[in-house]
C-alpha cells in the first residue's frame, strides 16, 4: 500500500495563533493520521487544528476529485466541515476512513465502460493508420468504412456492455461476434498488416525470423483467422489444453468430439505438424543444451503409443527434426484449424506418430522460445487461449495433455494402464527430480498391492534406463521397500510406546517424508502425525490409512489428482455410486471430494454441494 | 441542527462446524478451538458479510446457517445507509472482490473486521480475527493447507452488493 507522506506545516498558512510550541504537547501540533479509502491507505501528516473542511481540501487535491465526493468517518461519525480534527479527538495514528463518493453512480459505469470500448477501436486505429512499415499495401478503399464501422459499433453497443462485467471474456466474445469485426477479422491483408504492425510482433519477428514465415504464409494466416472466429473450437482447443480438468480419464470425451468438429481433424494434425517442421525448423536454431529427458520421454512415448508397428526412419527423422523445434502451442492450435495446408493423402502410422513425437518435443521446449510466439497469440486477441501459463510446469502438463490428445487421434484404443503410466510417467519425473524424498515415498507405495504388478514393473524399467538416481533405483526393490515400511511400522509402535523418544528419530521421519518437507519447522511437531491415526483406527489399517494420507498428498503436489486412477476408483466405487444415485452426476467432480475426505460420503456430499455452487 | 442519527451495529457471528470444532479441535490440532467462525455485519436491518462470491447481503439471519449463534454489539455509527453502499461497492472493486477471496487470508471475517472499523471504528473480537493463524501455527493445520486453502465459502441465501449492475 501506498503511504505518502506530505509535510506542510500548516501554522504559518492559518491565520490562526499557532501557540502551541511544538514541544509543549506530547502529540505536537503536526499529526500523523491515516487516510484510509477503498483498500488502500497512505499517511497525511497535518496540523492538530486543521479543519475538517481544510483536510478536505487537501484529500480532493490528493485524490483528484471535488471536495463534495469526500466523506470522512471517524469512529463512525461522520467529520462535519465546520470541525476540527482534534475536536473529533483524532490524535496520531488514528484511521481516518474515506469514502469518495461518485458524482452520480450510473454516469460513474458508463464512464469506466466506455473507457474500456475506446481502447478498442484506437488500437485497431493506430495499427491501420502506420503504413510506413507495411510489408504489404492496404486493403484499399474497403479500409476506411471498415474503420470507421468499427468506431461507430463499439459507441452503439456501449449501451449493452453495460450489462457486461467490463473487460470480461464475455466482452471480448461479444465483441467477436459483431459482424464488422468478422468483416476485418476475414480481410487477410488488413489483418496481416495489423498483426506486422504491432509493436509486439515486430520484436517478435526480429528475434524469431520463422514467425515472419507463419505471417507470409496467407493460408496459416487465414486458418488462424478462421479459428480466432470461431470461439467454439477456441474452448475445445482449451480443453486440450487444460488437461487437469481433462484428466479424468485418459480419453476424454469432450476433447475429442473437439477434434471431430475440426475438418479432417486426424489427417490435418499429421500433416500440419510435417508441414511446420519443414517451413519453420530450417532456420530455427537448437535450443536445447540436451535435456536428458528428451530422449527419454520420446523412447517412452513412442514405446507406449503403438496401433500398428510404424515404419522407424519417420519417427526417426521427426526425432532428429524435432528437437530443434521452437514450436509453441499457437502453432499446434492454430494448426488444429488448418484443412489445406497439404492435400496428401495420410497414412494413419503417420498420423500416430508424429503427434506423439511432437508430444515429447513440445513437452520440452525451451523457455525463450514459447514467449514470443506466446505474445503472438496474444496479439491474434485470443485471450482466451491460456498461452500465458509458465513454460516450466506447462512442460510436464503438454506432455499429459497431448499425450492424452494422442490416443484420441488413434482409432484403437489402447490399454488404459500404459496411457496411465504414460502420463504418469512425466509428472512423475519432474518431481521425482525435484524431491526424492517424495520419491522414496512413492516406491513405498508401490511396495503396496493396491497398485498393479505390471505398474510396478514398468516403473522399476523405467527406472533403470533413465539412469535416475540409485536411491531411488534400489528403492525399487521390493524387499528394500519392505524395510522401509517396517521401519515405519516400529516408528509407530514407538509412538504409542514411548512418544517421549520420538524427538530423538525426527530426521529420519522427516526424511520420510511423513512431514510435508521444507516449509515444516517445528520439531515438537513429530509426534502429532502418530497421534492421529492411533486415536482413530487400530493398528494394522493404519499404514494403510497414513499412506492414504500421503498420498492424497502427493498426488496433491504432484498436482494431478487422477495420478493413480485405479486406486482412488476402486477404492470408492461404492461410494461413487451412492453419490451417483444421489444425483451428483459430475463424476469427476465425485471422484475428487471423495478422495478430499477419503470415502466419507457425508463429507463428500457437503464439500460437492459446496463447490457446486450455491 | 438536527442529531445525526445513530444506527447501530452488530456483529452476527455463526459456527459453522455446529459445534465439532469445539470437540474434535484438541484431538485434531492439540488445542482448544471454540468454533469455526463465520461472521457478518448488520446494519441498516440488513446482513452484510464475504464470501467467495463476493459481498453479499440478505435479511438478518437470511442465510442457511440460519440464526447466529452470537451476537456482538460492535456500535453504533452515523454512516447512512446510502454512503454504506457507496462504501461496499468500492471495498468489491478492490480488496473485497470475489476472486480475492481466500480463506485464511482475505476471508469473511477480514471484511467483517474492516467494515466494523469504518462503521465504528472498533474491531472485532480477537478470539475471531486470529482463528486462521491459531490453525495454521497447529502441525496439523499445516499439513493441511495446501487442502484447505482453495476451499471457498459462500453461505447461500444472500444476492450480490456492490456490482456495476447496481443490485444491492
Amino acid at each position: 500500500m501506498p503511504h505518502v507522506i506530505s509535510r506542510k506545516p500548516r501554522m504559518a498558512q492559518s491565520g490562526r495563533p499557532s501557540g502551541l510550541p511544538a514541544d509543549k504537547n506530547i502529540s505536537s501540533s503536526v499529526t500523523r493520521v491515516i487516510v484510509k479509502t477503498a483498500g488502500k491507505q497512505e499517511d497525511f501528516m497535518i496540523a492538530d487544528d486543521t479543519s475538517v473542511r481544510q483536510f478536505k481540501e487537501k484529500l480532493s487535491a490528493h485524490f483528484k476529485c471535488q471536495m463534495d465526493q469526500l466523506v470522512l468517518v471517524f469512529m463512525g461519525r461522520l467529520l462535519k466541515d465546520h470541525d476540527t480534527l482534534s475536536q473529533r479527538g483524532i490524535l496520531d495514528g488514528h484511521t481516518i476512513h474515506l469514502v469518495i463518493k461518485s458524482k452520480c453512480s450510473s454516469r460513474s459505469l458508463a464512464h469506466s465502460s466506455r473507457k474500456l470500448l475506446t481502447k478498442e477501436p484506437c488500437h485497431w486505429d493506430r495499427n491501420t493508420e502506420g503504413n510506413s512499415n507495411g510489408v504489404y499495401q492496404p486493403a484499399g478503399v474497403s479500409h476506411t468504412p471498415v474503420e470507421s464501422a468499427l468506431l461507430v459499433e463499439p459507441d452503439a453497443s456501449k449501451m449493452h456492455t453495460q450489462d457486461l462485467e467490463v473487460g470480461s471474456l464475455e466482452y471480448i466474445a461479444q465483441m467477436l461476434q459483431n459482424p464488422s469485426i468478422q468483416q476485418l477479422l476475414s480481410n487477410t491483408d488488413l489483418m496481416r498488416q495489423f498483426i506486422s504492425e504491432h509493436p509486439d510482433i515486430q520484436q517478435l519477428m526480429q528475434q524469431n525470423p520463422e514467425v515472419s514465415h507463419i505471417l507470409d504464409n496467407s493460408e496459416i494466416l487465414w486458418q488462424t483467422l478462421e479459428l480466432a472466429r470461431n470461439l467454439a473450437i477456441i474452448q475445445e482447443l482449451m480443453q486440450i489444453q487444460q488437461p487437469e480438468q481433462n484428466l479424468e480419464h485418459p480419453l476424454n470425451p469432450q476433447s475429442h468430439s473437439g477434434l471431430e468438429t475440426m475438418p479432417g481433424g486426424d489427417n490435418v494434425l499429421g500433416q500440419s505438424y510435417v508441414d511446420y517442421n519443414d517451413q519453420m525448423l530450417n532456420s530455427s536454431q537448437d535450443p536445447f543444451g540436451g535435456n536428458p529427458f528428451t530422449a527419454l520421454l520420446e523412447g517412452q512415448v513412442l514405446e507406449q503409443v503403438q496401433s500398428s508397428p510404424p515404419s522407424p526412419t519417420p519417427p526417426q527423422e521427426r526425432r532428429d527434426q524435432l528437437p530443434q523445434l521452437p514450436t509453441t502451442r499457437v502453432i499446434y492450435t492454430s494448426s488444429c484449424g488448418l484443412s489445406s495446408i497439404t492435400s496428401a493423402s495420410v497414412t494413419p502410422n503417420r498420423v500416430n506418430h508424429t503427434p506423439s513425437a511432437y508430444a515429447t518435443t513440445i513437452s520440452t521446449k525451451s523457455r525463450s522460445h514459447t514467449c514470443p510466439i506466446q505474445q503472438l497469440a496474444a496479439v491474434l486477441a485470443l485471450p482466451s487461449i491460456e498461452l500465458t501459463q509458465q513454460p516450466q510446469a506447462e512442460d510436464r502438463d503438454a506432455t499429459i495433455s497431448l499425450d492424452s490428445s494422442d490416443q484420441k487421434l488413434e482409432d484403437d484404443l489402447q490399454p488404459s494402464d500404459e496411457q496411465t503410466s504414460s502420463q504418469i510417467t512425466g509428472s512423475m519425473m519432474q518431481l521425482l527430480l525435484n524431491n526424492p524424498y517424495l520419491a522414496a515415498q512413492m516406491m513405498l507405495f508401490i511396495s503396496m498391492p493396491q497398485l498393479s504388478e505390471q505398474c510396478r514393473q514398468q516403473l522399476s524399467t523405467f527406472l533403470q534406463q533413465t539412469q535416475l538416481s540409485d536411491m531411488l533405483i534400489s528403492l525399487a526393490n521390493p524387499k528394500a521397500s519392505q524395510a522401509i515400511l517396517q521401519i515405519e511400522q516400529g516408528l509407530q509402535l514407538l509412538a504409542t510406546e514411548a512418544p517421549v523418544l520420538l524427538p530423538w528419530v525426527a530426521p529420519y521421519l522427516w526424511g520420510l517424508g511423513w512431514l510435508p518437507a521444507p516449509s515444516c519447522s517445528y520439531p515438537d511437531t513429530v509426534p502429532w502425525a502418530w497421534d492421529v491415526p492411533d486415536i482413530v483406527e487400530p493398528k494394522h489399517p493404519e499404514c494403510c490409512h497414513k499412506s492414504g494420507t500421503v498420498q492424497q498428498r502427493l498426488q496433491s503436489l504432484a498436482g494431478d489428482p487422477s495420478h493413480l486412477p485405479q486406486a482412488p476408483e476402486i477404492r470408492f466405487s461404492q461410494q461413487m455410486e451412492s453419490l451417483q444415485a444421489m444425483g451428483f452426476g459430475n463424476h469427476h467432480a465425485n471422484l475428487q471430494a471423495l478422495i478430499a475426505t477419503e470415502g466419507d460420503t457425508n463429507a463428500a456430499i457437503c464439500k460437492l454441494k459446496r463447490s457446486q455452487g450455491f | 441542527m438536527e442529531p445525526p442519527n445513530l444506527y447501530p451495529v452488530k456483529l452476527y457471528v455463526y459456527d459453522l462446524s455446529k459445534g465439532l470444532a469445539r470437540r474434535l479441535s484438541p484431538i485434531m490440532l492439540g488445542k482448544q478451538l471454540e468454533g469455526i467462525w463465520h461472521t457478518s455485519i448488520v446494519v441498516h436491518k440488513d446482513e452484510f458479510y464475504f464470501g467467495s462470491g463476493g459481498i453479499s447481503s440478505c435479511p438478518p439471519g437470511g442465510t442457511l446457517l440460519g440464526p447466529p449463534d452470537s451476537v456482538v454489539d460492535v456500535g453504533s455509527t452515523e454512516v447512512t445507509e446510502e454512503l454504506f453502499q457507496e462504501y461496499l461497492s468500492s471495498l468489491g472493486e478492490s480488496l473485497f472482490r470475489r476472486e480475492a477471496y481466500n480463506v485464511f487470508e482475505n476471508n469473511c471475517n477480514t471484511f467483517t473486521n474492516e467494515v466494523a472499523q469504518f462503521l465504528t471504528g472498533r474491531k472485532i473480537p480477537s478470539y475471531i480475527t486470529d482463528l486462521p493463524s491459531e490453525i495454521l501455527s497447529t502441525p496439523f493445520g499445516q499439513a493441511l493447507r495446501p487442502f484447505l486453502d482453495p476451499v471457498q465459502i459462500q453461505p447461500p441465501g444472500g444476492s450480490p452488493v456492490g456490482r456495476p449492475n447496481g443490485q444491492s
